[in-house]
């Protein structure tokens, strides 16, 4: 404890510039990895843009596998999993800063960045799965606001609206901190900083607006990122789908959420540790707390997954039998107890063992968590479209399976391409660790305002 | 003897379809009658090629739905008289109580394809209530959603807006504050 104490009371300004100086390098020069990584993100987004213009422009029953009863394929159930990531943001920042949980400062930029950028993207593959963009504006003309697909409208693009704002206000003192540091930068990018940062002087009036602000906007996300995976799943429970039919399915979807937003941002916390060298800030402890908080959400995912499957293979009436046999012994069921085994068995179990939250273990078993993830939200739309009230009967093969086509591949892979290059070029230009909040935390317990400039 | 083999299922398959082709070249006709018996509907399809009554084939019978033709049952085979039976279910729903049954052959071995229909007012008439549609519901259209849940949806998302606009104006407060600084300075 006195140690602490100590450490706190020898935190200086000289200590305080080389956090600095360590926390805005990333922007000052862009290594020659950095740009590559960035050139392939941005083929990717092409490539997915030049499918989606195929898509747009020849029939689409030939460029995408979609049909009558798969009307929506992996561009929703990929539009869900943007969604779940979105609640990072909520998770990794907003909770924990309510809650006090200190270890969430050099964290939740990170967040912040990647909600930013799956909210975005996830918008992006509702619309691309709509087949008419120019019909979207008639949404929003037309829609019925009784109507779950109107809430998901408001909600992503409040959200949306909301995780923005929640980003560029603690970013003011760190883009002073960036125009004071940072003198080699391009004029234009100067200018930036210069024209964002607001006037900012740091003065205890400023402050004390920007951390109310901040407060209340933080207490607002939480609501809003829950009612978005929750209206989410009310899109599909209110849909006439046996496997659909569930009470549970909104929380059964938040929790889902929480567990893959744990595991992007462990994996984001890995990457970003090892690729701009911030071993100092993104610590071991860090890895430690998100093995921990991965092992409490697989939990309730857990609980929630066995009342969504466990409740109606009970009494396996008429009508999920089809499609819960399907899952359990059927043509799918390979498939799903993998994703139950990965997705949740998996980041439950091994996290417990210490030495599996170290970082390159636990990284490792993120990107099991997150691609089982994935699949699991491609095992609630596709399998579900696949077995109607009514039986099939009478149609072209094509409509009694779905595969994706390369179409659909490639614009998949152009969303996360996007993610990716929003949450690169946004560590390119601006601080990925807010600097001042990462400072206040090693003044924790000091009543003094430290002028971060 | 093995070289032969193709040379010899290709005449037997000639021969077959031949034969085949030839056999389906009977031509049968149905006649469809409908009778009430004891509120009972029955339907007899009445089977007969060149004159005469035909025994044990397959009678198929639906009935015209919106799209398509919805099957009554699995087929029946016609007796020594000529005639197959069918029960008519008395609860298929229509507009006004008409409905157009179909009795047909399909794929027989013998007897070419072929279907007739008639006109019989079996349908159960389906009475809709439609004095709730001008109502607000959850279920109606736009214009008609539930006062109070418009207003519940306007206040959220007034509430949420306003919060979100009140945090950027607080942005510009901070600017107004930092100019007032730089002249104090």
């Amino acid at each position: 404890m006195s140690e602490n104490i100590n450490k706190h009371e020898t935190f200086t300004q000289a200590e305080y510039m080389v956090m600095k100086d360590d926390l805005l390098r990333p922007i000052e020069k862009v290594g020659k990895a950095g740009k590559i990584w960035i050139a392939f993100l941005v083929a990717v987004l092409l490539a997915g843009v030049v499918a989606y213009i195929i898509q747009e422009t020849k029939s689409k029953y030939v460029t995408t596998s979609l049909r009558d009863y798969t009307m929506w394929g992996i561009y929703i159930s990929n539009f869900l999993f943007m969604v779940a990531i979105g609640l990072v943001g909520v998770l990794m920042s907003a909770i924990l800063k309510l809650t006090n949980f200190e270890w969430y400062r050099p964290l939740s930029r990170i967040a912040e960045v990647i909600a930013i950028g799956a909210i975005m993207f996830g918008g992006i593959s509702i619309v691309v799965a709509m087949g008419r963009p120019d019909r979207l504006l008639n949404l929003l003309l037309h829609g019925r606001i009784q109507s779950p697909i109107i809430w998901d409208v408001i909600g992503i693009t409040t959200d949306l609206t909301a995780c923005i704002i929640l980003l560029f206000i603690p970013l003011i003192p760190s883009l002073v901190t960036c125009k004071n540091h940072l003198k080699n930068l391009p004029k234009w990018q100067l200018k930036m900083y210069n024209m964002l940062s607001f006037g900012w002087q740091g003065t205890p009036e400023q402050w004390q607006i920007l951390k109310k602000t901040m407060k209340t906007l933080t207490a607002l996300v939480i609501p809003l990122g829950v009612l978005i995976c929750t209206i989410t799943a009310w899109l599909f429970a209110t849909t006439l789908r046996a496997e659909w039919d569930s009470t549970n399915f909104g929380a059964y979807f938040v929790s889902n959420a929480f567990l893959l937003s744990v595991a992007v941002m462990t994996f984001a916390t890995f990457v970003f540790r090892k690729a701009y060298n911030l071993e100092k800030y993104l610590t071991e402890m860090h890895f430690d707390k998100l093995g921990q908080a991965m092992v409490l959400m697989a939990l309730i995912h857990g609980y929630f997954n066995i009342n969504e499957y466990l409740i109606p293979a009970y009494k396996m009436s008429g009508l999920h039998e089809n499609t819960l046999l399907n899952l359990f012994v059927g043509k799918e069921a390979g498939f799903y107890w993998s994703v139950v085994i990965f997705g949740i068995i998996v980041p439950f179990l091994l996290p417990l063992f210490p030495k599996m939250r170290k970082p390159l273990p636990l990284f490792i078993i993120s990107i099991v968590v997150l691609i089982a993830g994935w699949f699991r939200l491609y095992l609630i739309v596709i399998p579900g479209l696949l077995h109607p009230y009514l039986p099939i009967q009478d149609v072209p093969a094509s409509w009694t399976h779905y595969f994706p086509s390369a179409v659909e591949m490639t614009v998949v892979a152009a969303t996360f391409a996007g993610v990716l290059l929003v949450v690169t070029l946004f560590s390119r230009y601006f601080p990925i660790i807010s600097v001042w909040e990462v400072a206040e935390g090693e003044l924790e317990g000091k009543e003094e305002i430290f002028n971060y400039k | 003897m093995k070289k032969y083999n193709y040379f010899l299922i290709t005449c037997i398959s000639i021969l077959f379809s031949i034969t085949t082709a030839s056999a389906q070249d009977k031509v049968a006709k149905i006649a469809l009658t409908f009778e009430t018996v004891d509120s009972l509907h029955v339907c007899k399809a009445f089977v007969t090629s060149e004159g005469q009554p035909v025994v044990e084939l397959p009678v198929k019978l639906s009935v015209k739905r919106l799209f398509t033709k919805l099957p009554i049952g699995d087929a029946i085979a016609t007796d020594s008289t000529g005639v197959a039976t069918f029960e008519f279910p008395n609860d298929i729903p229509s507009k006004d109580g008409k409905l157009t049954i179909f009795a047909s052959i399909v794929e027989d071995e013998n007897y070419m394809d072929t279907e007739v229909s008639g006109e019989v007012k079996w349908g159960q008439i389906v009475v809709s209530d439609n004095s709730n549609v001008d109502e607000r519901s959850f279920s109606a259209g736009r214009d008609r959603a539930p006062i109070y849940f418009i207003a519940i949806s306007l206040l959220i998302i007034g509430l949420i807006w306003g919060t979100l606009l009140y945090a950027v104006l607080q942005v510009f407060k901070i600017k107004r504050l930092g100019k007032l600084e730089e002249i104090k300075e």
